[in-house]
């Protein structure tokens, strides 16, 4: 401002900075009186609005943050959602990162499904100290990297379950459908060698035999396999009564090859690609009988706010949410909860709030693992808080069989698969 | 048992690839173009077949037979807008042509690859097969697909065979690999017998491509390894050489297949490209190559 | 020769043009410097590309070769030791460079097409090697690298930029000095520069070691501005293709204009943007055209339309 340089200007000056003082003073008297237009919370959301997973993740996070403001924000602040496409790239999320926090003042970003693309910002969120929480990433690194360095880390929270959570909710369905329901004694884990799969494997090895499935066999292929055929007549020979399995970079080659070998064993585990409502069409029905997991199905009221979100979803962009929408759109309300909770959007006071997080979301009942844990920051899994699902392809419609209380459909298999129910 | 079962899976891989080779190195030896779009076409097949299959609902062999109408017309299409553009230009020395086109037919798979992925997205996908079910073979149960498809490649390189030594327009591309100029002598038309080698080129990338997409299944994704692979085989067949081709895919084929069952499926491709490697240094020119 | 060509036209104006870059980070967003900072680094591997195709006359087709080796070596070496920034890209250059030898030694007893397919196969091969040891590098989703050398955008965007303009005066100079133009003749013609008496072999392996010096160099700096490192920015077949493209159509042979072609390709993406998938279509479409009708590219037109007047 430039010096004042005539009386005239100095008085309006005086009685500007008087008029200000007043304002300011009524302010600290009646904040909520006053604040008719405070500033908005803005949460950045860097995706992958192209591919199919990440394109859900701001159309959930604008109906969460539209729902938010409709019932008049939080603490009268209105939630602003600013968008970046990183072209699955890490580069470019990099980027978006350093553009959302230094230019557009984002005060929490929710970022990517991608493992890579969530690994790099990761550091970025402790640089910048801003709160990072990723809605559909797998890869365990990202909260053992909170363990390695809290105080610098912790900025980071893991919305979505670790591999080796996954293993363990696989773990928990098998011993109820496969070995309680089905009778089976062995199994065969078949997993794609990527780093992702490396402790979701070590999970199944170490759960598998504790319910009762003997791991007869363990093979891990190369991502960019195209000829399944090797590795069905492998599994086969072992003769295991169930394959378990862990692809996600693959996912309808497999699924084809196996039903164009006919081979008689059923798969169950994770098999991300079969999560996708076009799945069926991929794999001209291939997929049938195939059990995977997953956090959302098709009219599974996982909470009283599951079927309320997808009937939003649907209404406003016409498809159903990936399950990256799901949790992404948790995700806003529990910034929202802990910027509640803090009573700021201070970084500091934000990590400790959300900490403290205790939510009914729409894939489950939210907490977050507590300093001191190998996952800290990971999400709770197990009974009351987070169970997973596990669905089965019939005749083009994903049904769901797992948690009992929650299925809407009986396990079918074709002619070619032989159950050995042992008995 | 094993021994059945490596031998069968071997035959129908190596089978897919030498079909995929034997356009790729038609194309170099008759036209001298190393087309690294050949991937990227073939896809396009397997896609436009698993649409018109599957996606639009009109059958197997309508599908396939679209899918093969496709890679023809992107092959017929990569020839006279970039490849004979590029040979006819004045603006580039005739030692920089090989690199540019090579540089430019990169691009046009890029162009191709990407254009499937915003239509179609990059999701894998399987053509709807032709032949369903499976047959018992030396008690190894196997699709009855896979034996269509080594069929099929051995039909279409059996028809080409025939074609180029016992037809006269075959014998014509026959002699315009080996001297272009001579052919000319002989008042045949040196860019009709281009124009008709490209579409063969492309009906041969199309029915690997739809056999591929059948068997196997593609996405945008696999234009580029697709591409490598068959330059690979061809290279340590020998470029130009369609008997050398022949034996390298076999070669590879085998040995993705046996490291497969027998090491670990997760180094299938790593003997294949240590070979090529061994054989780049030390006879560079491959089994039987000529150039 | 060389202080006529110092002082000649395409110099003196690079120069302005790279003071009045400088400039940029007083009014320009920190977006736009991020944009730039990787458009720099790219305008080096496509100036250490163009080095090796414009004179040396040999088709890199797997330059992400040598730039993943720099960056990946850089980054593991400070994700498990955390030794100097310093040491971890000398170590990231030397492998870089080693990676050239590797290259050069096939390259020097093939032609053309040949050599095309080996720099394809390293980088398929360094690909399957970072993505089976992901214990080492982190597989397919990526190395984190613990240290970056600034966390300022206004910083990094000088440090690329001043990068930039020494690496591209000492290629330049190379390529104008007598080293320079024997590259020239061995390329284009190496039967005759070997009668005229000069070692064509020596020459080429220089060649290559220059260029994976600085392809190695820019890797690992870039892997240190982002503080990651992944398959999907340094060694993927698209990376190579983007240097590659920059290169042509920036006008090959000409050093300069490698940069120009890098800066136009990410501000030609960045427009695209809004566009999504599309993008890389539309990308690809432009450079094909350049690549078809004028394969001289910008610079090149430009220098032909000066040398026509």
């Amino acid at each position: 401002m430039a010096p004042y340089e005539n009386a005239a200007a100095r008085s309006a000056a005086l009685r500007g900075s008087l008029g200000a003082a007043s304002v300011a003073l009524m302010f600290a008297i009646a904040p909520s009186a006053w604040a008719d237009d405070p500033a908005p919370i803005k949460i950045g959301v860097i995706a992958e609005a192209q591919a199919v997973a990440g394109s859900s993740i701001p159309q959930a996070a604008q109906i969460a943050a539209d729902e938010i403001n409709a019932k008049g924000g939080v603490d009268g602040r209105k939630i602003e959602i600013v968008s970046y496409d990183n072209h699955s790239s890490s580069a470019e999320s990099v980027r978006a990162f350093q553009r959302a926090v230094n230019e557009d003042h984002v005060n929490a970003v929710i970022g990517s499904y991608i493992s890579e693309v969530v690994l790099a910002l990761e550091p970025w969120a402790s640089r910048l100290k801003t709160v990072f929480i990723t809605p559909g990433a797998a890869s365990d690194v990202i909260t053992q990297n909170i363990a390695k360095d809290y105080e610098h880390n912790k900025y980071t929270f893991h919305g979505y379950l670790t591999s080796g959570a996954l293993a363990g909710l696989v773990c928990d369905a098998a011993k109820d459908m496969l070995v309680d329901g089905l009778k089976m004694k062995t199994a065969v884990i078949m997993s794609e060698d990527a780093a992702w799969t490396g402790p979701l494997d070590a999970g199944y090895e170490a759960c598998l035999p504790k319910i009762g499935l003997k791991v007869l066999d363990h093979i891990r292929f190369s991502p960019d396999t195209t000829d399944f055929t090797p590795i069905f007549n492998k599994i086969e020979a072992s003769k295991p009564d169930v394959i378990i399995t862990g692809v996600s970079h693959v996912g309808t080659q497999p699924t084809v090859q196996w039903k164009s070998q006919q081979v008689p064993i059923p798969m169950f585990g994770i098999a991300s690609q079969a999560t996708n409502s076009t799945f069926w069409k991929d794999t001209n029905g291939a997929t049938d009988s195939v059990i995977y997991q997953g956090v959302s199905g098709p009219g599974v009221a996982v909470t009283p706010k599951t079927l309320p979100f997808v009937d939003a979803f649907s209404k406003k962009y016409g498809n159903m949410p990936s399950y990256a929408g799901y949790t992404a759109y948790d995700d806003v309300y529990i910034i929202a909860d802990a910027i509640k909770r803090a009573g700021s959007a201070d970084s500091g006071k934000l990590v400790d709030a959300m900490e403290k997080t205790d939510y009914v979301g729409t894939i489950g009942r939210v907490q977050f693992l507590p300093k001191g844990d190998p996952h800290v920051h990971g999400l709770k899994t197990g009974e009351g808080l987070i169970t997973g699902l596990m669905l089965q392809w019939q005749n083009g419609k994903q049904v769901n069989m797992w948690p009992a209380t929650l299925a809407n459909g009986k396990l079918e298999f074709p002619s070619f698969v032989k159950i050995a129910s042992g008995k | 048992m094993l021994f059945w079962q490596i031998l069968i899976d071997g035959f129908a891989i190596s089978s897919l690839y030498a079909l995929g080779a034997t356009g790729f190195t038609l194309i170099f030896g008759v036209t001298g173009v190393l087309n690294l779009s050949h991937g990227a076409i073939m896809v396009a097949a397997a896609v436009a077949a698993w649409a018109a299959s599957g996606n639009f609902g009109a059958g197997a062999y309508v599908g396939a037979v679209f899918g093969v109408v496709v890679a023809l017309l992107l092959a017929l299409a990569t020839y006279y807008l970039i490849v004979r553009r590029l040979q006819l230009s004045r603006a580039v020395r005739e030692e920089e042509k090989e690199i540019f086109i090579l540089t430019a037919t990169l691009l046009w798979g890029i162009m191709i690859q990407e254009a499937i992925a915003y239509l179609f997205t990059n999701n894998a996908k399987t053509v709807l097969p032709i032949v369903d079910g499976v047959v018992t073979i030396l008690g190894v149960r196997t699709p009855a697909n896979e034996i269509f498809t080594a069929f099929v490649c051995w039909a279409t390189i059996g028809a080409l065979w025939l074609f180029v030594n016992r037809t006269l327009a075959g014998k014509a591309v026959l002699a315009a690999s080996m001297n272009p100029r001579g052919v000319t002598l002989l008042g045949i038309e040196l860019s009709t017998v281009y124009v008709g080698v490209w579409a063969i080129y492309g009906a041969l990338a199309g029915v690997a491509g739809v056999l591929l997409g059948m068997f196997l299944g593609v996405s945008s994704y696999s234009a580029g390894p697709l591409t490598a692979s068959a330059f690979s085989i061809v290279v340590l067949g020998g470029l130009g050489s369609v008997s050398g081709s022949l034996i390298a895919a076999y070669v590879v084929g085998y040995l993705e297949t046996l490291t497969a069952y027998l090491i670990s499926p997760a180094y299938r491709a790593i003997p294949a490209l240590l070979l090529l490697v061994a054989v780049m240094y030390v006879r560079p020119r491959g089994l039987l190559g000529r150039r | 020769m060389l202080r006529r060509a110092l002082v000649s036209p395409p110099v003196l104006i690079s120069l302005i043009v790279v003071l009045l870059a400088a400039t940029l980070p007083l009014y320009v967003s920190g977006y736009v410097l991020g944009l730039l900072t990787i458009a720099y680094y790219f305008g080096v591997f496509s100036m250490a590309w163009d080095l090796l195709f414009g004179f040396a006359n040999e088709v890199n087709f797997g330059p992400s070769f040598l730039i993943g080796l720099g960056a990946y070596t850089a980054g593991i070496l400070d994700n498990l030791y955390q030794p100097p920034i310093a040491l971890c890209i000398a170590a990231g250059v030397l492998a870089s460079m080693i990676g050239g030898l590797v290259l050069a030694l096939p390259a020097l007893r093939v032609r053309g097409p040949y050599f095309g397919l080996t720099t394809l196969v390293a980088v398929l091969m360094l690909q399957n090697f970072v993505v089976v040891a992901a214990s080492l590098t982190g597989g397919e989703i990526g190395l984190t690298i613990p240290d970056v050398i600034s966390i300022d955008d206004k910083v990094n965007y000088w440090i690329a930029l001043g990068f930039m303009a020494v690496s591209g005066a000492i290629l330049y100079g190379l390529t104008r000095s007598p080293v320079g133009l024997i590259l020239q003749a061995s390329g284009q013609d190496p039967v005759q520069a070997g009668a005229l008496g000069f070692n064509v072999t020596k020459h080429k392996l220089a060649a290559f070691l220059v260029s994976a010096f600085f392809s190695g160099l820019a890797g690992a700096l870039m892997a240190f501005y982002l503080g990651t490192a992944s398959v999907g920015t340094f060694i993927d077949v698209t990376v190579g293709v983007q240097v590659i493209i920059g290169a042509v159509l920036g006008g090959r042979r000409t050093i300069l204009g490698a940069v120009l072609g890098a800066v136009f390709l990410v501000a030609l993406g960045e427009t695209l943007r809004p566009l999504g998938d599309l993008a890389t279509f539309i990308v690809s479409a432009v450079a094909l055209i350049v690549v078809l009708f004028f394969p001289a590219g910008l610079l090149g037109m430009v220098k032909g339309a000066r040398e026509a007047t």
